[in-house]
């Protein structure tokens, strides 16, 4: 299986790659003006984070918007990644009424692909100033936080899927299951 | 996961043909910097010099340690005194960013003139993915310059060989235990050393102050983790902050500065949790600094913030 990731200058991007790669995958970070042409043969994407504000300076996104249009296979989205899936689809983003930095309660509201066979609530690491007021037409809610009400939410049309939180870094609970559990998601929509 | 046999084989491969003729190595004693002078001695033997900088910005006894380390290592190496140099340039510095700077320009000087005289063109770097990754590029912000990266200069005479690149910590203690190298455990310890754990001007004086401080925290902590009281943080050291308050000692008035001691748990050193220090022992590593340094020093601070939003250190 092939999983690039695309960078979107996150401090976090080759910890990513680095699950992706424990976890058996063929995977490279690959920048984020890339044309999607030159992504031919991949099973699917991760887009970072990154320290950009996706509502005023869209431009340092580069062609995440172009991935999320083209692509037929799974997309995760993560912190910004997971903004600009949401601005790009009509709903919208903006400064987090309180700024969440460092260790969160996650509560799992709808406890389907990505958190299948996991606990109802659990430990996450987060960094992130502004957060998701209005999810996309189509789109669901599937976990909170005490103080932000968008953690997690997927497609119900397509195969995507953003978080708010870091599931690639160390800190956070049962990270890589909800990366085993996207695997398994990109390895039945390819079936 | 990962695999520092296959890693080992790879890498001793790769750079035989990167590095055809002479190089020398930047080593501080460190893990990531042994591990990769380790490397390269198996793949080009006695063509490596080992260089060892004392910046005087180094902790207590580090330099004899780290002589007797090497010796142990039957490497060839070579240990610089700089720190005159390395002070003078430090001067009326106060700005964190400028500081790590001033410190990565001042290491490659040195390291071009050792190299001028082995007869190296090629400079080997520890440099792993969090020193390149907060250092900042094109695409993300620049967290702190660490000085191997973010902090080289923009001219340099020498072609940077940086063996552990994609590599984190936890990754590189692996390959460290595989190649039996005796500081496979040591905690991380920063490039800049001292001058970034004094806020505001490293002067000698103040570098001083912080090594006597860091000194107890290490004492104390492995002491308590020797007796089964916690187990070893993964960080753990003292900062010297510029804020002064009033004390009383022995009936007299005092207005002394601040240590602040920060104590971490981590894998990576890209996310970090604060350390839950039983307070006996941060009893006594506040006695320990209040009444053996009590001319600098009447107060002392326990730093309760994860990574992010603060980092491990802090400037």
């Amino acid at each position: 299986m092939r999983v690039y990731v695309i960078d979107n200058g996150g401090q976090w991007t080759h910890r990513e790659w680095r699950v992706l790669k424990y976890l058996k995958v063929e995977t490279r970070i690959i920048p984020n003006n890339t044309p999607f042409e030159k992504l031919a043969g991949v099973d699917a994407l991760v887009l970072s984070g990154g320290a950009p504000d996706v509502a005023s300076e869209a431009g340092r996104m580069g062609n995440n918007g172009e991935y999320l249009d083209k692509a037929d296979f799974p997309i995760l989205g993560i912190c910004a990644g997971m903004h600009i899936m949401t601005t790009h689809f009509g709903g919208s983003t903006g400064p987090a009424i309180r700024a969440e930095f460092g260790r969160t309660r996650l509560y799992v509201d709808e406890p389907d692909h990505l958190f299948s066979e996991l606990p109802k609530d659990f430990d996450v690491w987060e960094s992130h100033n502004d957060e998701v007021k209005i999810v996309p037409e189509g789109f669901q809610i599937l976990a909170h936080s005490d103080t932000c009400r968008v953690e997690a939410m997927r497609s119900l049309k397509r195969p995507l899927y953003a978080l708010q939180f870091h599931p690639e870094v160390e800190n956070t609970d049962f990270g890589m299951d909800i990366f085993r559990n996207f695997l398994k998601v990109v390895e039945g929509w390819h079936k | 996961m990962f695999d520092p046999k296959a890693f080992v084989q790879e890498k001793i491969d790769e750079l035989m043909t990167k590095i055809p003729e002479k190089a020398i190595i930047a080593c501080s004693g460190g893990v990531d910097s042994t591990v990769a002078a380790v490397l390269v001695d198996r793949a080009i033997g006695q063509r490596l010099l080992t260089v060892y900088v004392d910046t005087g910005l180094m902790r207590k006894g580090e330099t004899d340690y780290v002589r007797g380390m090497f010796d142990k290592l039957g490497v060839h190496y070579k240990l610089v005194d700089a720190r005159e140099e390395f002070f003078d340039s430090l001067e009326g510095v106060t700005e964190p960013e400028k500081k790590r700077k001033i410190i990565g320009e001042r290491f490659i000087r040195v390291f071009e003139r050792e190299a001028k005289i082995f007869g190296a063109k090629h400079l080997v770097q520890g440099t792993i993915a969090p020193d390149w990754i907060e250092s900042g590029d094109d695409l993300r912000d620049t967290i702190k310059s660490h000085h191997n990266v973010g902090g080289l200069p923009k001219e340099m005479a020498l072609t940077l060989v940086e063996p552990l690149w994609d590599l984190y910590k936890d990754e590189v203690r692996l390959v460290a235990r595989y190649l039996g190298v005796e500081v496979s455990e040591r905690q991380p310890f920063p490039g800049p050393a001292l001058a970034i754990r004094v806020m505001g001007e490293a002067s000698r004086e103040s570098v001083d102050v912080v090594r006597d401080a860091c000194a107890i925290v290490e004492d104390e902590l492995e002491k308590a983790a020797d007796q089964g009281k916690m187990v070893l943080p993964w960080q753990y050291f003292a900062v010297l902050l510029p804020v002064q308050s009033v004390g009383v000692q022995g009936d007299r008035r005092a207005y002394g500065r601040t240590i602040a001691i920060r104590s971490v748990e981590s894998i990576d050193g890209m996310t970090a949790a604060f350390s839950r220090i039983p307070y006996d022992v941060l009893e006594r590593i506040s006695l320990r600094i209040t009444n053996e340094m009590k001319a600098n020093i009447n107060r002392v601070v326990y730093d309760v913030t994860h990574k992010p939003p603060a980092t491990i250190e802090w400037e």
